[in-house]
């Protein structure tokens, strides 16, 4: 008996020699002290199961109906909600309800609704989400927080929606609500609620209104200055094959593409940008000719 | 003593792995005594470039470096690309690795996004500061980013918003060529530019034998060099689809928008960018080695390097390498890839330009979480990122820097890249059996089995009846990517409803603009996608890029206006 021991106790010593070795460096990563912000550093990794066990924990650590408790709550909804695989729609709901119904005029309680709008619109794959059901649930954000950004949000996704239809009655309707938008100069997403605009007169075949509303789109953009990717080369090439196609207009069209070629000369569609400033000039030149030979000026 | 042996025998698996424990800490304790003093600041740096230039031009940094901050070493750990994967999840997992790893290959995509958001220290804040290292040049009051080429894209992670690592060179593909063994067997003392002229060049080469009685080959070639060839020489030729098939002006041919074209008659196999390319690669693939589907990278570089083949092509990568291999016994060139003329009987229609390419920065490396000394590792990059040593550093390795305004090895002169150009339209990748069916044919066309007229037979018919349904299949799982869009930007959304001031200010434009970039338009967009699959075009519609003769009459309107002017 008192062998086995001191020989176990010599593989023992001997494991946590090796081990304390090479755990020297092993500092566990990304901990916090405050539970909600290891909930969503977890909910950002991927970890759900621990951003889970987090927002529990601040859940039961909060004052009740305290504005934190309100966030970890939200949390957690948000993580039942949106993870995969392991997610809990009907818990989740639950969660965004019980916000609702704690706190209506916080700002979580607006996320939250916006949030139980989107499970109706985001079914899982292969089912269609009832199309009705997700109007009114959109409605419904916009019509209890107006000056929020959920209901901000929700105005975009509910004409998104009816603009995707491609259909003439759910674009013109859109087409209302969104002309009525985008006289507030002071409105969130200006710029893409006037590209909606745009793909709306598109359907029902206005260039001019197309044309029109994409250039306003171009100047309402908001930017995010530290993303390297942002850049409008495609919106200068929109528009321009927009005016050249469309419109027939090469002044407006030469305007686009020169933008393109001055600000963007490492873009891919330089070549074509080129190209089109010399078929635009071949074009006006051949007519020019057609009309002298016809007896025009 | 007999207790001894007793213990001994009694212990000795034990006693082993203890003294080999105890021999490699005290070697290893040895070893970086004897690099490093007592007390110093020992870097790790952890990549997959076995090229030896690599490893000299990161320690003459180290050196320079250590001039500056004499208590700074680095120890460099060069791993083969082959277990680089395995080696860095092991290291990263373990709480082991380097201070600094190079990063962004041997992995796939995904691994490496979690790699970055668990075990990376973001760098976004830093490269908004000018690089210290810069003092005194033209670009001391640059930010960091603005010193890139590119604008230091292939740092930024756009799945966290984070800058996360740091490139030092710039990489292309051309061809490499033997100058001597062309000389020697064509008489030429450049490289051909003119496509006919390599190919007659490619001719001549393989109707002569060396001292053995073997024929030459023409072209050294791989697996590994064959998408090489495609993506800078035949692709281009099919940029004329474009014209035919862009049907919603986007500048690309999508999979959908060609088969619409192909099911509606509008483009075929006889259609001439697409006739162009097979040709060409039949024509140049003739000239590569018998077999070169089966080889590996490394037997057609050996059969380079032993002069038995004249051209090969490769990128900056891999320029140092041949130029050491080749040392002493030939001289190596590197020329563009040879275009067919305008006036080239079959292809000038249809040739329009080289490859478009852009100037991409690689070589990137990030800082670990578990670095011990994250700001001296920082600094240490910083400093090789800086306009002077960026460009020492590619000088000593045989690269392209990245840094605006640094000189290059005029030997890669030919790899600057082509900032206008052209590229490929034809994409036949519909998921499913279709995209099976289209490698099979590619494959055997490639290799001589089946001719161009069989391909498109077999093919072209199972294309269209298949196509649709290989796409619908495709496209079922739309929604799942708004899914994932979605938790990521409740991240997002919760980073900036805990942020304050200012920080929260950007937090929520950064916020608004990917909910506009990522979630308005997936719904728009399969819409458009399967109308267009279903409906097709138009019947009476003209061509993308052509005027309607509605919109002829406004242009002849708009010309007549302007000359009574």
């Amino acid at each position: 008996m008192r062998k086995l021991s001191c020989r176990l106790f010599m593989v023992q010593a001997a494991l946590i020699v090796l081990l304390g070795s090479s755990c020297k460096q092993n500092a566990t990563l990304l901990q916090s002290d405050d539970p909600l912000h290891a909930g969503w550093n977890n909910y950002s990794l991927g970890e759900f199961d621990q951003a889970q066990f987090f927002f529990e924990q601040a859940v039961a650590e909060a004052p009740k109906d305290s504005d934190a408790q309100l966030t970890a709550l939200y949390g957690l909804a948000t993580t039942l909600n949106l993870r995969r695989p392991g997610e809990d729609p009907e818990r989740a709901q639950e969660l965004y309800r019980r916000i609702l119904d704690t706190a209506p005029a916080n700002d979580l309680a607006a996320w939250s609704l916006l949030a139980l709008a989107r499970m109706q619109h985001l079914v899982p794959v292969g089912d269609d989400p009832d199309y009705e059901q997700v109007y009114k649930a959109y409605q419904d954000v916009i019509d209890r927080y107006p000056d929020r950004l959920a209901a901000k949000e929700a105005f975009l996704y509910l004409n998104s929606i009816l603009v995707a239809t491609l259909k003439e009655p759910e674009t013109r309707r859109a087409l209302a609500s969104l002309d009525e938008y985008v006289k507030n100069p002071s409105n969130t997403f200006l710029g893409p609620s006037w590209s909606l605009i745009a793909v709306g007169n598109t359907t029902l075949g206005n260039q001019e209104r197309r044309f029109e509303a994409e250039v306003k789109s171009l100047e309402t953009t908001e930017i995010d200055p530290t993303n390297p990717f942002t850049e409008f080369a495609y919106q200068y090439w929109n528009l321009a094959t927009i005016a050249e196609f469309e419109l027939g207009d090469f002044d407006q069209a030469r305007l686009y593409y020169r933008k393109l070629i001055a600000e963007y000369p490492k873009d891919q569609k330089i070549y074509g940008a080129k190209q089109a400033l010399q078929r635009m000039d071949a074009m006006e030149a051949k007519i020019r000719e057609e009309l002298k030979e016809a007896g025009n000026p | 003593m007999h207790k001894l042996f007793g213990f001994i025998k009694q212990y000795f698996a034990l006693i082993v792995v203890f003294a080999t424990f105890a021999w490699s800490a005290t070697m290893i304790a040895v070893y970086r005594s004897q690099t490093t003093p007592p007390g110093a600041v020992i870097l790790r740096l952890g990549h997959w470039q076995l090229e030896a230039s690599v490893r000299d031009a990161i320690d003459l940094m180290a050196e320079e470096y250590r001039k500056i901050h004499p208590n700074v070493f680095l120890v460099q750990d060069a791993i083969p690309e082959g277990v680089y994967g395995q080696w860095v999840s092991t290291q990263l997992m373990g709480g082991t690795a380097p201070d600094i790893l190079q990063v962004g290959a041997n992995l796939p995509g995904n691994i490496w996004l979690s790699y970055y958001n668990r075990y990376f220290v973001p760098l976004s804040r830093e490269v908004y500061r000018p690089n210290p290292y810069n003092k005194g040049t033209k670009l001391e009051d640059t930010k960091l980013r603005q010193t890139y080429k590119d604008g230091m894209r292939t740092g930024y992670v756009d799945e966290m918003q984070e800058y996360m690592s740091i490139p030092l060179s710039v990489f292309g593909v051309r061809i490499f060529y033997n100058k001597d063994l062309l000389k020697k067997l064509t008489g030429l003392d450049e490289a051909p530019r003119n496509y006919r002229d390599f190919l007659a060049a490619c001719q001549k080469i393989e109707s002569q034998t060396n001292e053995f009685g073997n024929f030459f080959v023409p072209i050294a070639a791989s697996q590994y060099h064959v998408a090489m060839w495609e993506g800078n020489m035949f692709d281009p030729l099919t940029y004329g689809a474009i014209r035919r098939a862009d049907f919603n002006r986007d500048g690309n041919v999508g999979n959908d928008e060609l088969f619409v074209a192909f099911k509606t008659g509008r483009i075929d196999f006889d259609f001439p960018p697409y006739a162009a390319k097979f040709k060409m690669m039949r024509e140049v693939t003739d000239h590569f080695q018998t077999g070169y589907t089966g080889l590996t990278r490394d037997e057609a570089v050996f059969l380079f390097a032993q002069q038995k083949a004249v051209f090969m092509t490769t990128g900056t990568w891999d320029a140092r390498s041949l130029q050491q291999q080749a040392q002493g016994q030939f001289e190596v060139g590197v020329m563009d890839f040879p275009l067919p003329t305008k006036d080239d009987p079959f292809y000038g229609p249809v040739v329009e330009g080289p490859l478009f390419e852009t100037p991409g920065t690689g070589f990137r490396f990030g800082i670990t979480r578990t670095s011990r000394h994250p700001e001296v590792a920082l600094d240490f990059m910083l400093f090789m990122a800086s306009q002077k040593q960026n460009e020492e550093l590619n000088r000593i390795i045989g690269w392209i820097p990245c840094i605006i305004d640094t000189q290059m090895d005029p030997f890669l002169e030919a790899f600057d890249p082509h900032l206008e150009g052209v590229y490929g339209a034809m994409n036949f990748i519909l998921g499913g059996e279709t995209t099976t069916k289209w490698e099979q044919m590619l494959s055997l066309y490639r290799v001589n089995q089946i001719s161009y007229s069989d391909m498109v037979a077999q093919f072209s018919s199972f294309y269209l009846d298949r196509g649709l349904k290989d796409f619908l299949e495709q496209q079922r799982d739309w929604r799942r990517g708004m899914v994932q869009n979605e938790r990521f930007l409740a991240g997002i959304r919760a980073k900036a409803l805990a942020a304050t001031g200012d920080e929260a200010v950007s937090a929520w434009v950064k916020y608004r603009a990917l909910t506009k970039d990522r979630q308005v338009w997936s719904e728009l967009n399969h819409s458009r996608q399967l109308q267009l699959m279903e409906k097709g075009p138009d019947a009476k519609a003209v061509g993308p890029y052509e005027y309607s003769p509605a919109v002829l009459a406004k242009i002849k309107e708009r010309v007549k206006k302007s000359m009574t002017k």
